[in-house]
């Protein structure tokens, strides 16, 4: 990976995007201090995940209006269900699509895209953005940081329990640019809400890269639960980090989708500031054809009496790899905490790789620490048992695998982010 | 089809990772009828079910095996089953994440055939019923398939699905291990329930105390991977008074498992 070809163009471009878009002074220190930052910084290093042959630098800032046919008919089913819930569409970083905003607004939940968020409401987006992921934490979060065209803007007011999910869909249509989407989630104390987030494309698209930021602040006893699916196709790339920070007695759920068949490092999960404070993580991974999965669920205790679970089912096949790192890091000072994670992988074919790595940095002695992790193939006895029951092979493989899924899909709590990665996973189960 | 099901077995040969495990299985059994197979440990019993039910572990070196004339080693186990062939196994797979009742319908409806498939409602109707007359509790239909059950109860689930499937021929692999006398009675009813011309059964057993319940017409014994004896009833109660080393000594065998003479 190299730096941006021409950092004046590139910084003369932004300059000039971001006065299109009218976008407030703050926003443009903002961008080209990301700029600076992008350039000075190293290339984040993955040890299970080699970029040094990913195209991540290939990109030009996009200015032409997304095409309707090609993200209408990827966006659609998405659009068509849960007709109650607030609805963005974002397509190439554009807001195409958007229901129920007022509705939601009239409560005093802020519900609209980052763009906009920005001239309304600069007081908050000053004081929150990046305040959970720092812009300078990695060149990817610095790139975004300089880039990001769109996202969503979530905001709950205190003792608001918001019931209806708001659901955010990136769409992107056009390889060669970079898709940066940058969330933020603010969650007033006693509040309640729930956040989808849905990143597809057509399945033409190449050349793709998509560094994705969300940030969430959870606030004293508020709960946030945030679903998220990616569908990307092979030929993209994926930089992903989804971060919460806890407040006393909050609560964080993370449920993640995996089912791109691109390039995906993602990092998701909470830090647990208050004490008292919970996060749950619940993932489903489903790898085909070449996809490779390099996905770290990250827990940090820094409170007294904190309380984390992660779980984690991954299904491989064809020559789909995947890494899943649970991290669970309690630091001094957490005593009482208790952090508890479950990861299993499966492989259906020979060619697809699987790796589960629990790692626990404890720094605290009075605290609760489990893990449990595994990785295997497909069980010979259990496919002999179904079969003599005249259930053909291909249908009691199907049994095992969603055997295997279910327990974790069958809770994960929000039920548009469970039947999306059902379909999926309907459509790419060979 | 015909109504009254046949299986024989003739000269039968299996091995396992190139162990040869059986060496010459002749048996018929047929609709009406019920065998039994003693023996010690280690001489093929098991082998024997696993084999004939298509295990991908065994390999059948020679002979063949035919229900209703049709070869069953040439089928799929899947289609083994669905010709009506039944194996209650000794130590049958959990699996998480299908329910019982899901798991049975599905079995069910692949042997009824498209097209010819049970309503559900009437499904769970004649299941619950079932699940009642072998003393499972209604909750069992929907936990995960054999997953955290006892011992006893992954039996009675094994009769349980045999009553539902309605199988041609059905092999009981020790079915009777870990059973206390009343769930063995319950699971012998279950298996009696089934008995009649269209219905030809193979119990595969150590103990004369199921064969109590389960009233055999034939007896069995192998050793050294074949059957060196057969009998009536009376066989099997000679058999648990008087152990097996008269029989040995008769036919001049000192070890009966099937790693004698290899």
């Amino acid at each position: 990976m190299s730096v941006l070809k021409d950092r004046s163009v590139m910084a003369k471009d932004l300059e000039m995007y971001s006065a299109t878009r009218l976008e407030p002074d703050y926003v443009v220190q903002l961008r080209q201090r990301a700029l600076e930052l992008y350039e000075a910084l190293p290339v984040p290093q993955y040890e299970k995940s080699d970029l040094t042959n990913r195209r991540v630098d290939a990109f030009t800032i996009n200015t032409t209006p997304p095409d309707e046919h090609l993200w209408r008919p990827v966006a659609e089913p998405y659009i068509a269900q849960h007709a109650e819930a607030p609805l963005l569409v974002i397509a190439d970083g554009v807001l195409v699509y958007s229901r129920g905003l007022e509705a939601a607004a009239a409560q005093g939940v802020i519900f609209k895209s980052l763009q906009e968020a920005v001239v309304s409401h600069p007081e908050l987006i000053k004081q929150y953005l990046h305040s959970v992921v720092p812009q300078d934490e990695n060149q990817f979060i610095a790139l975004n940081s300089a880039l990001w065209r769109n996202g969503a803007f979530v905001y709950i007011p205190r003792n608001m329990m918001w019931e209806a999910p708001l659901q955010m869909i990136s769409v992107t249509t056009v390889g060669g640019h970079g898709t940066f989407v940058h969330n933020l989630i603010l969650a007033e104390a006693q509040s309640q809400v729930q956040f989808v987030e849905i990143y597809a494309a057509p399945p033409t698209l190449s050349d793709e890269l998509h560094v994705g930021v969300t940030e969430v602040v959870v606030q004293d006893g508020a709960h946030v639960k945030i679903g998220t699916l990616h569908d990307f196709p092979t030929h993209s790339t994926n930089v992903i980090v989804r971060r919460a920070k806890v407040l006393r007695d909050g609560q964080m759920d993370w449920i993640a989708g995996e089912v791109s068949e691109g390039y995906t490092v993602m990092e998701f999960g909470s830090v647990l500031e208050g004490q008292g404070s919970r996060s749950t993580s619940h993932a489903i991974a489903f790898g085909s054809k070449r996809a490779h999965f390099d996905l770290t669920s990250r827990m940090v205790h820094v409170a007294k009496f904190s309380d984390s679970d992660t779980t984690a089912r991954g299904v491989m096949q064809d020559q789909a790899e995947a890494v899943y790192r649970g991290l669970t890091h309690i630091l001094k000072g957490a005593s009482g905490a208790n952090g508890q994670q479950s990861e299993k992988l499966l492989m259906l074919s020979p060619e697809s790789r699987a790796n589960a790595i629990p790692m626990l940095l404890i720094d605290e002695n009075d605290v609760k620490c489990g893990h449990a992790a595994s990785v295997g193939q497909i069980n010979e006895d259990q496919l002999f048992y179904l079969m003599s029951r005249g259930i053909s092979e291909a249908e009691a493989k199907r049994m095992v695998v969603w055997g295997f899924i279910d327990p974790v899909l069958s809770e994960l709590p929000i039920a548009a982010v469970r039947e999306a990665v059902e379909s999926v996973l309907e459509r790419k189960m060979a | 089809m015909s109504t009254s099901p046949v299986l024989q077995i003739n000269d039968l040969y299996a091995s396992v990772e190139g162990k040869q495990i059986l060496k010459g299985v002749n048996l018929t059994v047929r609709g009406g009828e019920v065998h039994a197979i003693m023996g010690p440990n280690g001489t093929g019993k098991s082998t024997l079910a696993s084999a004939l039910m298509g295990h991908p572990k065994y390999e059948v070196t020679g002979g063949t095996a035919l229900l209703d004339g049709e070869n069953l080693l040439e089928l799929a186990v899947d289609e083994r089953a669905r010709q009506g062939l039944f194996l209650a196994m000794q130590y049958p797979s959990e699996v998480s994440g299908v329910s019982n009742a899901n798991f049975m319908r599905i079995a069910l409806n692949a042997r009824l055939g498209e097209g010819h498939e049970m309503p559900v409602l009437k499904f769970h109707r004649e299941l619950q019923k079932k699940m009642k007359a072998l003393s499972m509790d209604p909750s069992f239909a929907e936990r995960y398939l054999n997953e955290g059950f006892s011992g006893g109860e992954k039996k009675r689930n094994e009769i349980l699905q045999m009553t539902v499937l309605k199988p041609r021929i059905a092999i009981l692999d020790e079915i009777d291990s870990g059973l206390d006398i009343d769930a063995l009675r319950i699971v012998a009813e279950g298996v009696n329930s089934l008995r009649g011309p269209e219905f030809g059964l193979l119990v595969i057993t150590h103990y004369q105390r199921l064969l109590q319940y389960i009233v055999p017409d034939y007896v069995h014994v192998m050793m050294q991977g074949r059957i060196v004896r057969s009998g009536g009833r009376e066989l099997a109660l000679e058999l648990e008074q008087r152990g097996y080393d008269w029989l040995k000594e008769e036919l001049g065998i000192v070890d009966e498992t099937v790693s004698a003479g290899v």
